[in-house]
Parts: C-alpha cells; sequence; structure tokens
C-alpha cells in the first residue's frame, strides 16, 4: 500500500515539523497558525485511517473552536506585538541541555514501550465487540456512546457547562459608575434604617452627616 | 517500512508528545505557549487512542478520544479565561515576569 | 528531754531566719541566744547523769531509710563521747551567740547571723549525736554548709566569696573520701549503724581489698578514707588551705567553727571510730604522722603571720594536729580531753582577738598595734589567760592536755612515738613563741596604729566580755577538774565505756621526771624570750628575717603550698573545664544539637527556598523529571 505509507509519512511529517514550529517559532500568532496546521494534518491522518468522524470532529472543534479561541486570546492581549528573544538572557537557561535529554529519555522510553508490545501480541485485549466495517464510524460511534457510556456523556456535558460558567465568572468585569438595582436590596430594607424622626428646633434646621 | 502498522502511528504519538513536553519549559515567549503545547500533548494522546482503536477493532478508544477532545476544550477554554484575567491585573504574559510564586 | 537539746536550736534557726524581718533584729538575737543556752544547759545535765548515774541511751526520733538491707534511723546516741561533745558545742554556741550579740552591733543583718549560727549548731549537734554513718555525714556536710554560709556572710565582699568557696570545694574533697569509706564499710558490712559495724569488724581483720591495682587490707582501705575525710574538715596538711582563708568571717564565726566545733568534727570521727582504728596500726602511725607534720607546719608559719586572727587560725589548726596525734598513738581519750580544754581556750583567744578589733575598728594587723594594755585592760588580762592555757602554762587546763598528749608519745615506745613526741616539744616551744609574740606586739610596746588615736580605742562592753570571762574560768579550770575524769592514770577508764575502744589498755607508767619536766620548762623560757625580741629589741626579728630571706619567704607564703595547688590543680581544672567548655560544648555538642541542627534546618530551607522561583515553567520542568522518573521506574519494573 504505496498510497497508503505516502500519505501517511506526508500528514505525519507535517505534523511534526508544525508542532516543532509552535514552540520556536518568534510571532505568537505565527505559532498558532502552526497549531492549525498541526490539527488539520492530524485530521486528515484520523480520515485516512477510518476514523472520519472523529477527524471531523477535530478539525470543527480543535480548529474552529479552541485555536479560534487562542487566535482572539493573542490578538487582544497584544502578544503578537512582543518580539522577544528565544533565549533570554537569564541564568535559567541552563536546564535547557537537561530538558532536551529528559524529554529524549521520554520519547525513548514510549519507543520501547512499542516494541515491547510488538514482541508479545497478547499484551493488549480486546474489550468491545470487533469492529464492524459494515456501518460507518459515525453509526458504531452512536452505538456505543448513548448506550454504555451514557454517564460519562452526560458528565462530560457538566464539565463543559461547568467550564462556560467559570470562564465567564473569571472574566466578568463589573461596569464601574453604573448605578444598579439590587432588589433584594430593595426589598429587605426595614423602617428602622428608612426612616428617622428628628426633633427640629424652630429657625435652626437639622445637619445631616451624609 | 512501507508496511504502515501500529508501531508507525505510536510513534508519531510519542514524537509529538515530547515536542509538546519541550515546549511547555523551553519557551521564552509567553505563557500561552505553554497552553499550545498543553494541546499539543493531547493530540498526541488522541493519536494513540485512535490508533489502538482501529488497529484492535475496539471502538472505545474513539469514545474516549471524543472526550479528550471535550475536557481540553473546556480547559482550553478555562486556561485562557486565566490568563486574560492576569493580564488585566499584572499587564504582562512574558514568562520570566510571572514569578509571584516566588517564596 | 534531750531530743529537745537537738531542735531547740534548729527552731531557733528557723524563727531568726524566716521571721527576723518582722520580729526584729534584738528579739532574733534574744531568742537564738536563749534557746541555744537553754540547750546548752540541757547538755550540762545529761554530762552531769553520764558521769554521776551512767546514762546511756540510743533514742530513735524517727526512721529515716528503709530500703533493701540498708536501715538508717534519725537518733540520738547519748553515750560519754557525745555528752561530752554535747556540752562543748552547745556551751560555745550560746556564748558565741551572746558575743555576736555584741559585736556584729553594727551589722544590718544580725537576724540572718544569728540564723546561720543556730543552723550550724544544730547540725554540729546531729554529726555528734548520731548512731550512724549516715546522719554523721548528714551532720558532716550541714556543718560545711553551714560554714560557708557563715564565712561568706559578707557576701559583698569578693574575698569572702572566694574563701568561702575554697572553704566548701577543700572539704568537698576530704568528703569525697569519708563518703567512699561509708559506701566500703556498708560493702563489707550490709550496715551502717555503729554497733552493728563495731561487732563485725574482728571478723574482717584478715580481709584484703583490690583498690586501684593495689592490694590493701579493707580495715586499712577503710581507715584511711574516712581520714582523708577528717583531714579535710580538721584542716589537716595537704587540705589546711581553706581554714587561713576561712578567717574572712566575722570573728565569732571564727571562735565557733574554726576553734571549737567543726574543726573538731574530724578528731570526733577518728575517735567514734576507735574500734576500727585499733584494728589497723598502719593507718594509725600515717595519722600520727600527718597530725604531728601539721603541728609543726602551722607553728612554723604562725612565727611570721602579721595577721591576728590568722595568727590563731594556724595555732587551731596546729592543735589539731596534737589531737590527731594523739589519736594516732592510741591515746584517745587524751585527744577528747585537749578537744575539750582547747575548745575554751581558742574561743577565749578568738573572742579575745574580736573585742581587740573591735577596739581598733575592724583593724587586723598586728603591726598597726601596741601599747594598748592599759586601755584595754579585761581584754588584756582575759587574753593572757587564753595565751597561757595554750601554751600549756602549769597548772592551766592546756598543760593538762597537751602533756599527756607527748607523754603517751613518748610511752608508745616506737620509733614513731618519740619522733612525735620530740617534734610536740619543739612545737609546743614554738607555739609559746608565735603566742607571746602575738600578745606583746597587740598589747605593749609603741603604739603603732596612725589612722585611730589611742584615747579612741575602748574596751568592749559588757556583753561581749561576760562570755570571755565565762570561757577563761573553763580554760583555767577545766584542766584540772577534769583531767580525772577523761584521763585517768590507773589504767582503767571506766568513764569511757564503750564509746572508745582501746585493744591494750594505756600504759599506766609515767615517762621519765626530766621528760615532764622538759616541756613546762621551755614554755616558761619562751615568755623572757618572747619578750625580749619583740618588745625590748625589735632588730633581731627583722635581722633574723634579713639573714635568712628564703626561708623567711618560704615561712611568710606558708610553704607555698596554695602555690603548689595552683599550679598542680587549678590551673589545669580551669584549662579543663574551658576546653570542655568551649570545644565540647559549644562545638560538638551544640553543633550536633541545638545550633547545629537550627542552622542546618536554616540552610535547608534556603536551598529549598530556591525551588520556588515563582516560575511556572520551572514548576513543569520539574514534574516533567518526576514523570520520567515514575516512567522509567515501571518501564525497568
Amino acid at each position: 500500500m504505496i498510497a497508503h505509507s505516502i500519505f501517511f509519512y506526508t500528514f505525519s511529517i507535517i505534523a511534526v515539523i508544525s508542532a516543532i514550529m509552535v514552540t520556536v517559532s518568534k510571532n505568537t500568532v505565527h505559532s498558532v497558525f502552526f497549531l492549525i496546521l498541526d490539527f488539520i494534518s492530524i485530521s486528515c491522518l484520523f480520515i485516512m485511517i477510518g476514523a472520519e468522524f472523529l477527524g471531523m470532529i477535530m478539525l470543527i472543534v480543535y480548529v474552529g473552536a479552541v485555536a479560534v479561541l487562542f487566535l482572539f486570546v493573542v490578538m487582544m492581549l497584544n502578544v503578537a506585538q512582543q518580539k522577544n528573544q528565544w533565549f533570554a538572557s537569564e541564568a535559567s537557561s541552563g536546564h535547557i541541555p537537561v530538558g532536551l535529554i529528559i524529554s529524549t529519555i521520554i520519547f525513548f522510553e514510549l519507543i520501547i514501550v512499542i516494541g515491547g508490545w510488538k514482541y508479545k501480541p497478547d499484551l493488549f485485549d480486546l474489550n468491545n465487540s470487533v469492529n464492524n466495517f459494515s456501518v460507518s464510524n459515525t453509526h458504531s460511534l452512536g452505538q456505543v456512546l448513548y448506550t454504555d457510556y451514557i454517564h460519562v456523556f452526560q458528565l462530560s456535558g457538566m464539565i463543559l457547562l461547568v467550564a462556560m460558567i467559570g470562564a465567564i465568572v473569571l472574566t466578568f468585569r463589573k461596569r464601574l459608575g453604573v448605578k444598579t438595582q439590587s432588589y433584594l436590596k430593595q426589598i429587605s430594607r426595614e423602617r428602622s434604617e428608612g426612616v428617622e424622626v428628628l426633633e427640629v428646633e424652630n429657625n435652626k434646621g437639622v445637619k445631616f452627616d451624609d | 517500512m512501507t508496511e504502515i502498522g501500529l508501531g508507525h502511528y505510536l510513534t508519531l504519538g510519542a514524537v509529538i508528545f515530547s515536542i509538546g513536553i519541550i515546549g511547555i519549559f523551553l519557551n521564552r515567549k509567553n505563557i500561552i505557549v505553554i497552553l499550545m503545547s498543553i494541546e499539543l500533548i493531547l493530540l498526541a494522546v488522541n493519536i494513540n487512542l485512535v490508533a489502538f482503536s482501529i488497529f484492535l477493532g475496539d471502538i472505545a478508544g474513539q469514545v474516549f478520544t471524543l472526550f479528550i477532545l471535550t475536557v481540553a476544550a473546556a480547559e482550553a477554554a478555562i486556561g485562557l479565561a486565566i490568563i486574560v484575567v492576569y493580564y488585566r491585573n499584572s499587564g504582562t504574559i512574558r514568562v520570566e515576569e510571572i514569578d509571584k510564586l516566588k517564596g | 528531754m534531750e531530743i529537745s537539746i537537738l531542735f531547740l536550736p534548729l527552731v531557733a534557726s528557723i524563727i531568726a531566719g524566716f521571721f527576723g524581718k518582722y520580729i526584729g533584729d534584738k528579739n532574733s538575737e534574744f531568742i537564738t541566744s536563749g534557746l541555744v543556752s537553754i540547750s546548752a544547759f540541757l547538755s550540762i545535765f545529761v554530762l552531769y547523769q553520764v558521769i554521776v548515774n551512767q546514762y546511756e541511751e540510743n533514742i530513735v526520733i524517727a526512721a529515716w531509710i528503709n530500703s533493701g538491707s540498708l536501715d538508717v534511723n534519725w537518733s540520738m546516741l547519748i553515750d560519754p563521747l557525745s555528752a561530752v561533745m554535747l556540752v562543748v558545742v552547745t556551751s560555745i554556741s550560746s556564748l558565741v551567740h551572746i558575743y555576736s550579740i555584741g559585736y556584729m552591733s553594727h551589722d544590718p543583718h544580725k537576724p540572718r547571723f544569728m540564723a546561720y549560727l543556730s543552723l550550724f549548731t544544730f547540725a554540729m549537734l546531729m554529726l555528734v549525736t548520731s548512731d550512724n554513718f549516715i546522719q554523721l555525714f548528714f551532720g558532716w556536710e550541714g556543718v560545711g554548709l553551714c560554714s560557708y554560709f557563715l564565712i561568706g556572710f559578707w557576701f559583698k565582699k569578693e574575698s569572702a566569696n572566694a574563701a568561702a568557696i575554697k572553704a566548701f570545694v577543700v572539704n568537698r574533697v576530704g568528703d569525697f573520701g569519708f563518703a567512699l569509706g561509708i559506701f566500703l564499710i556498708f560493702y563489707l558490712f550490709g550496715t551502717v549503724n555503729y554497733s552493728e559495724v563495731f561487732q563485725q569488724i574482728p571478723t574482717v581483720v584478715d580481709k584484703d581489698l583490690l583498690f586501684l591495682g593495689i592490694e590493701i587490707k579493707a580495715i586499712d582501705l577503710i581507715c584511711l578514707l574516712l581520714f582523708i575525710g577528717a583531714m579535710g574538715k580538721s584542716a589537716q596538711i595537704l587540705l589546711h588551705t581553706w581554714l587561713p582563708d576561712a578567717m574572712e568571717g566575722p570573728t565569732p564565726v571564727s571562735a565557733l567553727i574554726h576553734a571549737a566545733t567543726m574543726v573538731t568534727a574530724g578528731v570526733f570521727l577518728v575517735v567514734r571510730c576507735s574500734p576500727i582504728y585499733e584494728y589497723s596500726p598502719l593507718i594509725l602511725n600515717l595519722i600520727t604522722i600527718v597530725g604531728m607534720t601539721t603541728a609543726f607546719f602551722a607553728a612554723t608559719v604562725a612565727l611570721v603571720q602579721t595577721d591576728i586572727k590568722k595568727i590563731i587560725a594556724y595555732s587551731t589548726c596546729s592543735q589539731l594536729g596534737y589531737m590527731f596525734f594523739a589519736a594516732g598513738v592510741g591515746a584517745y581519750n587524751v585527744a577528747m580531753f585537749h578537744l575539750f580544754t582547747h575548745a575554751f581556750f581558742k574561743a577565749l583567744l578568738f573572742l579575745g582577738s574580736g573585742s581587740v578589733i573591735h577596739a581598733f575598728k575592724d583593724e587586723q594587723n598586728i603591726n598597726n598595734m601596741g601599747g594598748v594594755w592599759k586601755k584595754l585592760p579585761y581584754t588584756y588580762i582575759l587574753m593572757i589567760i587564753g595565751t597561757l592555757a595554750l601554751t600549756g602554762f602549769p597548772f592551766l587546763s592546756g598543760f593538762y592536755s597537751k602533756d599527756a598528749i607527748i607523754e603517751f608519745a613518748y610511752l608508745k615506745g616506737n620509733t614513731t612515738g618519740y619522733y612525735a613526741a620530740g617534734i610536740g616539744i619543739f612545737t609546743a616551744f614554738l607555739t609559746s613563741i608565735y603566742s607571746w609574740r602575738l600578745i606583746f606586739k597587740t598589747f605593749h610596746g609603741n603604739y603603732n596604729n596612725k589612722e585611730i588615736d589611742i584615747e579612741k580605742t575602748h574596751e568592749s562592753p559588757l556583753v561581749m566580755l561576760l562570755p570571755l570571762i565565762i570561757l577563761a574560768i573553763g580554760a583555767i579550770f577545766a584542766g584540772f577538774l577534769f583531767k580525772d575524769l577523761f584521763i585517768s592514770h590507773s589504767g582503767d577508764n571506766h568513764f569511757w565505756a564503750e564509746s572508745i575502744k582501746f585493744l591494750e589498755p594505756l600504759s599506766a607508767e609515767h615517762p621519765p621526771t626530766w621528760f615532764l619536766f622538759l616541756t613546762p620548762c621551755l614554755v616558761l623560757l619562751s615568755i623572757p624570750i618572747a619578750y625580749y625580741l619583740f618588745v625590748k629589741n625589735k632588730n633581731i626579728p627583722n635581722q633574723i628575717a634579713n639573714i635568712n630571706k628564703p626561708l623567711y619567704n618560704f615561712l611568710v607564703n606558708k610553704w607555698y603550698f596554695d602555690e603548689l595547688y595552683e599550679v598542680i590543680f587549678i590551673k589545669p581544672s580551669k584549662k579543663l573545664g574551658l576546653f570542655l567548655w568551649k570545644f565540647c560544648d559549644g562545638k560538638i555538642i551544640d553543633k550536633f544539637g541545638p545550633d547545629g541542627i537550627s542552622s542546618f534546618v536554616k540552610r535547608c530551607s534556603i536551598k529549598a527556598n530556591k525551588f520556588q522561583s515563582g516560575f511556572i515553567y520551572q514548576y513543569a520542568f520539574v514534574m516533567l523529571l518526576g514523570f520520567s522518573a515514575l516512567l522509567t521506574f515501571l518501564i525497568v519494573k
């Protein structure tokens, strides 16, 4: 399957390069663009491999919502204008080699796991039913999602709700100088707070300390 | 090499994962890059899950990927909201200048 | 009734000590003097009972320690030995109390002084009436403590403080030996009560012990250790350095403690333990040698001292040497007799010198006195009586006791005895020289005091003279009256009964007549010699001193004992203490203990502080490190 491998290698190389560029590019807006490119290439990979629902969902959600959100924030915070040096002048650039070494170690460990799996094929066992290629990916997902995983599904809905409320609460700003009604305060006013009876003398008047 | 098996996908996932990890602490620009690196990590995990799901025939992997997608979106939203509020309060999101936890 | 003898001084001390502020100075003085005098009368009554009716009793006051095989009681043992000591202690103490009313009249702290005196009396009485070694040790330590209080009575004076500490520490060295002796007694006999120990002594006569690698007879070791305690308390040579410095205390203190009572505790100990000492001829010889060396040493030093109280202090040291050497030749009863008479005339001399000091407004140097015998007639006569008694002038009390000692030494017959007798005679000669030197330089010759006009010196008040007169009567007559009782030349000492043990009865012979006359002749001769040297021709002593400058310096510096101890013991201990403090305590214990731990914690926390830099990427990095470690661990597993 030459075409399969050509497509695979193309998409994966694009994904890796754009991942590297996300971290390395000087302009933050460029970083966001490369992130979008990354998402798109991976989504193509998903479509190619047979999980087309997921690929489409990734495009819609990740690219269409999350990456756009990133762009909004980047634009709002004027980050793009700050052209920083890649390695600032502090002493903490000392741990970059250490960091690189550590990440290579992690990478190799992940590979080792894969290699280990290759020599022991029965390391993983099946859970659900065998893939039924007669139905589409969407259909099969739907079959499982609303029956076996309904609770998790509802929970994820809750998570989204909480996230939305949280984001609003975090960034909510009250406008200063605007008089609003607080009906709670209005209803709960007592006579003792509202009315005060004073003895006023003739020609003297009353002084309020307001 | 031409026969693309599960191992290739897993390797791809591992590479993107490592790049994401590097991006967290090797960046000197601003906090948003950290969030983007986190997205990369989650993406790598998604690749792994989907690859396993397809090659082992188990749909649970894709279901889980869906949920990861959901959570990643929620988390990105909250993270960005926090960054916005922080920027409002301290005026900068450069990494070197965020050291309020210093103690 | 007997118990009240013991406890009246304690009650007096508590009242004056704790409530002296509230009841006033006069009342504290009267109460303490009164109660102690009642004690004195009661003890005289008890002695009378003992003499006439052979009264003997062991009154158990309370049980003290009852632990395993150790059974110790608070008790009061009345036998001839303790009855004699009771009389000595309480009568001298009551006379000193009365005298102090006058002597300390200018002092602002009278109740405290009286309380200390009474407390001392109580401790001394505890010592002499005990029937076991532990109560004896309690009294021993008690008198040491009160001595510290009283020597350092004027505590604002630095030299007084130093002297008090010196007395206590030197005593401690002796007490260490004494305590070891008591432990050994308990180890060997399983009991510390006198009666039981003395009964068992003959059974362990041949027992040998290994002590610090040396094979030594058990009895010898016990006697040696107990004698070390006695040496400390009675200021024998090597442990004598505290006695002259103890003169920093007020004169009544010197009279009570360092003449009549505390320093005699050592002699009392040896006599009380005579059943043990009789079986150890080696240690008895040692005691004789130590005693006579002390007597000789103290007499030579007293010849050149210039402080009136120091002369009398060295004289006490010398007389104690006599008492020990009497005990050493086996004549315990003679030692007690000399103790008895010595208490009277030494207290008389001290109190008399107190009277002189009072007249000269606290001047103590005899070179700054002189020519006042007409102005202080009573003091003069009383001091002369005391000196005559001290030197052994015929028919006064000292004559009987001192000459008895020299006779018995001669009669012992062995080399130590002859040698001791010879030194004893020579020391008696020196004693009379320095005693008369004191009298002549103080009362005769020219008036040398530059600060006070001779007209201003006045006689002491009656309250100070009355005790002196009573003591003088004792000094004159005590010897003659009690000589047959204490030392009966007929050979059977039925007075002492069981309280002193003689393995072989003392010799009933008399030494040759020329020997008997030797000492009194020397003593009589010394009076005109002293007169000539110190009144008529004052240059001769100075010339002798200039010719023999090294010898003179040797004597003036007290045979350089203080300097010797300074080099051998004091400097090294100070260095050791400094080393232990600075190095061991400071660098080692503190470093691994509080200081070290706190600085270590500080350094660790400074290092840990660097973790919290505030930079999120560093936190993420650390997380990464942890994660990779976990991963490695899981994979390798």
